[in-house]
């Protein structure tokens, strides 16, 4: 790649002074009565993999086809580049996309279906032909250039179509559902692959997807959908630790949820009063409200404890039963009902091999968590 | 064996016998074309051989026993009396090249429609197909007939390009080679379309969109994906109107004019008016091989490209 490709700093969404390089600026697109993408409006900055995650319907594909020129918008403004991308036909756009279904053309080879969008832009044969070898090194598909894609597999077929998206160096990526359709152990291989091929083309990702480990690990934000909105945007980090509202909580990870009236609110800290859970559970100062209000508190189920001993000065604990257990191996998930009713999960890391458990099936634990573990959130 | 089902009392009954469900499925379209379509061939093959006569039937038998002599006589002069005259020839052509020019204008306005058809609300798609389909309900003669009046020089289209004042003088469009593609067009066209959207009914829009997304414009993505694509449906609807179109008697008959030269035509007078039955079932046979050998030709190429359909 000739061109130098210059990537604003490490994180260009806190700087004020960066220009965004894909602008959607109120974009809503119905159908008949049906409202699919509602009012969205983002910033994603140059060479970032921006993720668009969300359940089945949530509008984050028709979101992607509006970028890729494929369906209209009913209102609102696209602007890649500094160029606003209205009755611009998809042949005319900026813009490669890597098909759910890959849509690799089944009567051409992979060589003729990675040039494909080279020919139409009239490139000289002999640019077209070191083109294609290069990207086919690139995804490590060199050896099966003949091959029509009927005989690959479908990891094969997964790098020629990223490959056939990427050989026109685009100026946005747009990928629907890129591992859809891998086995999980391939799909987390691949995974890696396609950051590093983005870091050495340095070309803006936006990237489709329901699999919130897939966005997790991809993305350098995450944009996350739900009812044609955009709930959220932020690192991985700031989505999984900092969910906004309930929604994200839950859809991303899982969690427990405790329901609760803000009983104090003092200098560093917040204590809701819960019923379900038998206390006042102490929140850090994140939201400021009035006493009485409704609020629901958040706790992951990895940031609690769970011990037959006393669990030391932990702020918040409580006790319960152990209703189910399920060993994954590297971790073991606990179902653990409380004097309310109430059940909480609960991970531990198997941290020592042992034949057994330590805790069964009915017996009685304490549980807790540190007082920065939990966080309000929004209902 | 009594609590057996009568069906596996039957299949025991044939397994014994050594014939298996699956042999008996084939054999049944097996015996079929043997009856219908092998044999009287062969009979159409050995009056092609014959010597014509004034008998009953008007043909000399190939295998005579004659003062304890076995004599077979075959009569190859039928064949080459073909190559002789040249009208046979003319008439071999002839039929090639309207046929030919009938399916390209068949494929011309089928793709078309059924592209659209294809494209259409799946709801309303069975009500387009079904007025495809709509002609064959009445009798083919009659469709045939009915063209007659649209084209003659009182007729329907005459009539109204002369009341609107495009023409003075009617245009002379029956009996002529026009009519024929008319009628030839116009019988076949649902051959072409039905097979033409079942294809295209198939083809995904991701294709489509992947290569308008890679830079093609419509008509470059009409021509270097769908066509491709939609190739194998392009050969069957081709060939079901080219094979049938090329043995066309009724409508060179009723349509066509004396210039009109077709095998069919040819073949029809040599059984009914000459009643030269040996020269009639050998025209039959060269004709089949004028057939066959295309579609042998566009049989391995569908094989060849079957690979790369799925």
């Amino acid at each position: 790649m000739s061109e130098a490709v210059s990537v604003a700093g490490p994180k260009p969404w806190i700087d004020p002074s960066a220009v965004p390089f894909l602008q959607i600026n109120n974009v809503t697109k119905k159908f008949g009565e049906f409202t699919s993408v509602s009012n969205v409006s983002l910033e994603i900055y140059k060479g970032e993999i921006f993720c668009l995650l969300g359940g089945s319907g949530c509008g984050k594909s028709t979101l992607l086809r509006m970028l890729s020129g494929f369906e209209d918008l009913t209102s609102g403004q696209i602007i890649i580049d500094g160029q606003d991308q209205a009755g611009i036909a998809p042949y005319n756009r900026p813009t490669n996309m890597m098909f759910q279904s890959y849509a690799l053309f089944p009567h051409m080879t992979v060589e003729k279906n990675i040039a494909y969008g080279l020919k139409r832009d009239g490139l000289p044969r002999a640019e077209v032909a070191t083109r294609v070898t290069d990207i086919l090194s690139l995804v490590q598909m060199g050896a099966f250039a003949a091959r029509k894609p009927h005989q690959l597999s479908g990891g094969q077929r997964q790098r020629v179509a990223l490959a056939r998206a990427l050989v026109k160096k685009p100026k946005l990526l747009l990928l629907d559902e890129p591992m859809g359709a891998l086995d999980k152990k391939l799909r987390e291989e691949t995974q890696f692959e396609l950051i590093k091929i983005q870091e050495s083309l340095g070309v803006t990702f936006v990237v489709v997807t329901h699999d919130q480990q897939e966005a997790m690990t991809l993305s350098s934000r995450i944009g996350v959908m739900t009812a044609g909105k955009i709930v959220q945007v932020g690192t991985p980090r700031e989505i999984y630790e900092y969910p906004q509202n309930r929604f994200v909580a839950d859809f991303i990870g899982s969690v427990n949820i405790f329901e609760g009236r803000i009983a104090e609110d003092g200098e560093s800290h917040v204590v809701v009063a819960c019923p379900e859970a038998g206390l006042g559970i102490y929140v850090p100062h994140s939201i400021s409200g009035v006493i009485g209000q409704k609020v629901a508190v958040a706790v992951r189920p990895e940031k609690m404890q769970i011990s037959k001993e006393d669990l030391g000065d932990l702020r918040n604990k409580l006790s319960g039963t152990i209703d189910e257990i399920a060993y994954l191996g590297d971790s073991s998930v606990y179902q653990i009902r409380l004097s309310s009713g109430k059940r909480v999960r609960v991970n531990q890391s198997n941290l020592f091999r042992s034949e057994e458990s330590s805790l069964n099936y009915g017996d009685r634990v304490n549980l807790g968590w540190a007082g920065n573990a939990g966080i309000v959130v929004t209902s | 064996m009594s609590s057996l089902p009568l069906g596996s009392k039957i299949g025991a009954l044939l397994g014994r016998l050594g014939l298996k469900g699956r042999i008996l499925v084939i054999a049944i379209p097996t015996v079929w074309l043997l009856v219908f379509f092998l044999i009287p061939f062969l009979v159409v093959a050995k009056i092609s051989f014959s010597e014509a006569a004034i008998a009953r039937p008007p043909y000399l038998p190939i295998v005579e026993w004659v003062d304890g002599f076995l004599r077979v006589n075959l009569n190859f002069g039928n064949y080459l009396f073909l190559l002789e005259d040249p009208l046979y020839v003319a008439a071999y052509l002839g039929s090639v090249k309207i046929a030919g020019v009938a399916t390209i204008i068949a494929l011309l306005i089928g793709y078309p429609m059924a592209y659209l058809i294809a494209r259409s609300a799946p709801d309303r798609r069975n009500l387009l197909l079904m007025l495809v389909v709509l002609p064959f309900w009445t009798s083919f003669l009659l469709r045939v007939y009915a063209w007659i009046g649209f084209l003659k020089s009182n007729g329907v289209i005459n009539n109204l390009l002369l009341s609107v004042g495009i023409i003075d003088e009617p245009l002379v469009m029956l009996q002529t080679d026009f009519a024929v593609y008319v009628g030839i067009v116009y019988t076949y066209l649902p051959f072409m379309i039905l097979p033409l959207y079942a294809n295209l009914v198939k083809l995904d829009e991701a294709y489509l969109e992947a290569s308008a997304d890679l830079g093609a414009r419509p008509v470059t993505t009409f021509l270097t994906v769908t066509v491709p694509l939609s190739l194998s449906g392009i050969i069957a609807g081709c060939m079901l109107v080219f094979i049938p179109a090329v043995g066309e008697f009724v409508i060179p008959a009723l349509l066509g004019g004396p210039d009109t030269l077709m095998i069919g035509q040819v073949l029809w007078n040599e059984f009914f008016s000459n009643r030269d039955w040996p020269v009639a079932s050998s025209v039959a046979i060269v004709m089949l091989f004028v057939l066959v050998i295309p579609i042998m030709l566009l049989r391995w190429a569908q094989s060849a490209g079957e690979g790369e359909a799925r």
